[in-house]
């Protein structure tokens, strides 16, 4: 089998079939995994809003056509909306995003911890929690622009607000889930609480706190625009408020679109992370 | 599945064909979106004259911020009629919003300004350097501060211009974030009180050459199905206009009541905006007539040419754009009679 092979490489084919058989086994595994769903709705929606705004079928104020809005990312990208370029509005945005998120695990994880091992420090902080969790982002901001002013801090605030009880409730959540029996055995070696921490707890529930800061960076994300509605000069969610003042959709739908994306991106980071700092989690709890 | 979006399709071509034709001659409700500002909308609201112009029709009155979210709102179709001022109205009538101007609802003076902080020691425009300046985006103040920066050759970048609505200025004012807003009545005379004086009026920039004003609106298909109804609307505005003029102290009244304000605040905030009684709105100053439209075409033109050099508008629109925008015939047709 290996001579062959070796003979097809020595041939000058050896590349180009592995290409080919490498392309076929890429189509396979999309076909095989379902993927191909994945695409064909998205190529739908695409082709979709190419239709319905090639045939003139929508206002172009509210549904501009897909080539204006690639137009529009490409001047932004070049020339800038209203004085900052599209990466700047990203690098801002990106910024509050992840200073809020950061402060939301260094507190949250913690908390959760406590909260899930102790149960007066439950008893003491889930109220608070509880309270203020469903409360309208907008409404909450209002009230952080009083204490904290126009700038900066209120937006983090508000980001980091609504980013916490996501990943407080799924710290809680994973380490109360922690299998009695590891416990137990941990403590006959002689564990004591600090230990029992770092070394059942944390490993333990490693995957469903991963699940909790997905959870949460999505939050920080949909609280995005309403940050930056005030006084912000700069982001993409205040890009897409200003935008919007100005009727011009194009710079709405393009804005949304690269908010999206970025998303997506993101929450392939943690996950990449979470493989390459918990290996455990690649095995799969049934 | 597919039976029941069929089904569900032919049921709402149904009802939309039976509702158009049913009650082509009345509109079940009528949707005024108001600007938070002091005009004599408030009196024609307060006295309740649109609804004693529409007997049987329900009456809902939206209160907007700004020209920015009333933009949002015409284009979401969520009001039939509305209020604009010149920098939102030639965004909108560049972008193709289904609208029409039918009259003038008031004409701009110190009821919109620009206020500095006295400590700050502020002479002149050139001072505001380095200073923190707020404006809600998109309306006519923030139209007017870009307005008089470039009429001074100040460069607007050496300042930090920020995006407030009125009763965020009064917040971010009380805390101290900011050095100078130009915004309006009546949170502008919250303002006032507390180390500020005012620094410039849109009436003095109208005296340069900028004049500003608030149009009311009415959507194109609200005025196709239901022209008598846009009569009726323009009527019952025109009567608040002349209470207003007729009746200050009991306006004051009105106006201190809709805005839970002082007597003497709201009395102070009505002189600094000039209502023009109907008749007077079809000459040349205004809007004009449907022969020979008012200079409020130029002004609209003058707008967007300032916009477009500010990159807030892909174009300017011609002429035509804003004189089919500008309909005087409703106000015409009330006035004669």
């Amino acid at each position: 089998m290996q001579t062959n092979q070796q003979a097809v490489e020595s041939n000058g084919m050896g590349i180009a079939i592995r290409l080919r058989q490498r392309a076929l086994g890429t189509l396979a595994n999309i076909y095989y995994s379902g993927k191909y769903l994945s695409i064909l709705s998205v190529a739908t929606i695409l082709t979709a809003w190419f239709l319905v705004s090639y045939y003139g079928l929508a206002n172009p104020i509210f549904l501009p056509a897909p080539e204006s809005v690639i137009k529009t990312f490409w001047q932004v990208a070049t020339v800038g909306y209203q004085g900052s370029t599209l990466l700047e509005h990203i690098g801002t945005s990106l910024y509050r995003i992840l200073v809020a998120f950061l402060l939301a695990c260094i507190v949250g994880i913690p908390l959760g911890v406590l909260m899930g091992t102790s149960r007066s420090a439950h008893r003491i902080f889930n109220p608070i929690i509880e309270f203020y969790r469903p409360l309208p982002p907008l409404g909450l901001y209002t009230l952080l622009v009083m204490w904290l002013g126009i700038g900066e801090s209120s937006k983090l605030a508000l980001l980091f607000l609504s980013g916490l009880p996501g990943i407080i409730i799924a710290t809680i959540q994973a380490v109360t889930d922690i299998n009695p029996n590891y416990i137990r055995a941990a403590k006959s070696l002689g564990a004591g609480r600090w230990a029992l921490i770092r070394e059942v707890y944390l490993p333990g529930s490693g995957p469903t706190i991963l699940t909790g800061m997905r959870i949460s960076l999505g939050f920080i994300y949909t609280v995005l625009v309403a940050a930056e509605i005030v006084a912000a000069t700069a982001g993409i969610g205040w890009m897409i408020w200003d935008s919007a003042k100005f009727l011009l959709s194009d710079v709405v739908i393009m804005g949304l679109i690269v908010l999206g994306l970025t998303g997506m991106m993101m929450d392939q980071i943690l996950k990449i992370c979470g493989k390459i700092f918990m290996p455990w989690t690649r095995i799969k709890r049934s | 599945m597919k039976k029941l979006i069929l089904s569900s399709i032919g049921m709402w071509a149904g009802l939309s064909i039976f509702s158009a034709g049913a009650f082509a001659d009345k509109p079940e409700e009528v949707t005024v979106g108001y600007l938070n500002l002091v005009n004599a909308q408030l009196v024609t609201k307060s006295l309740g004259l649109v609804q004693k112009e529409m007997p049987g029709v329900k009456i809902n009155y939206i209160k907007v911020g700004g020209g920015g979210d009333m933009l949002r709102a015409i284009a979401g179709n969520q009001v039939d009629f509305g209020g604009l001022g010149n920098p939102p109205t030639a965004i909108g009538v560049t972008r193709g919003l289904p609208i029409q101007g039918i009259m003038v609802l008031n004409m701009l003076d110190f009821v919109e300004s620009m206020v500095v902080r006295t400590s700050k020691n502020i002479k002149k425009l050139e001072d505001l350097k380095g200073k923190t300046i707020a404006a809600p985006f998109g309306s006519t103040t923030h139209y007017l501060l870009m307005t008089a920066l470039a009429d001074e050759g100040i460069d607007p970048a050496s300042m930090k211009i920020i995006d407030l609505r009125p009763n965020d200025i009064a917040l971010a004012w009380a805390r101290g974030d900011i050095d100078a807003a130009w915004f309006w009545e009546p949170a502008l005379g919250a303002v006032l009180k507390d180390d500020a004086h005012l620094f410039m009026t849109s009436g003095l920039m109208a005296a340069r050459g900028y004049p500003t004003w608030d149009v009311g609106v009415v959507m194109n298909d609200f005025a196709e199905k239901y022209p008598d109804y846009v009569n009726k609307f323009v009527t019952a505005e025109c009567k608040g206009i002349d209470f207003w003029i007729e009746n200050p102290a009991e306006t004051a009244q009105i106006i201190a009541t809709e805005l839970g304000l002082a007597l003497e605040d709201a009395a102070r905030m009505m002189k600094g905006t000039e209502m023009v009684p109907c008749a007077k709105q079809l000459t040349d100053q205004y809007i004009g007539t449907t022969e020979k439209n008012g200079q409020f075409v130029d002004t609209l033109i003058a707008t967007s040419e300032f916009l477009f050099s500010q990159k807030r508008l892909p174009l300017v629109a011609e002429r035509s754009v804003f004189e089919d925008f500008i309909d005087p015939s409703y106000l015409e047709t009330v006035v004669q009679q």
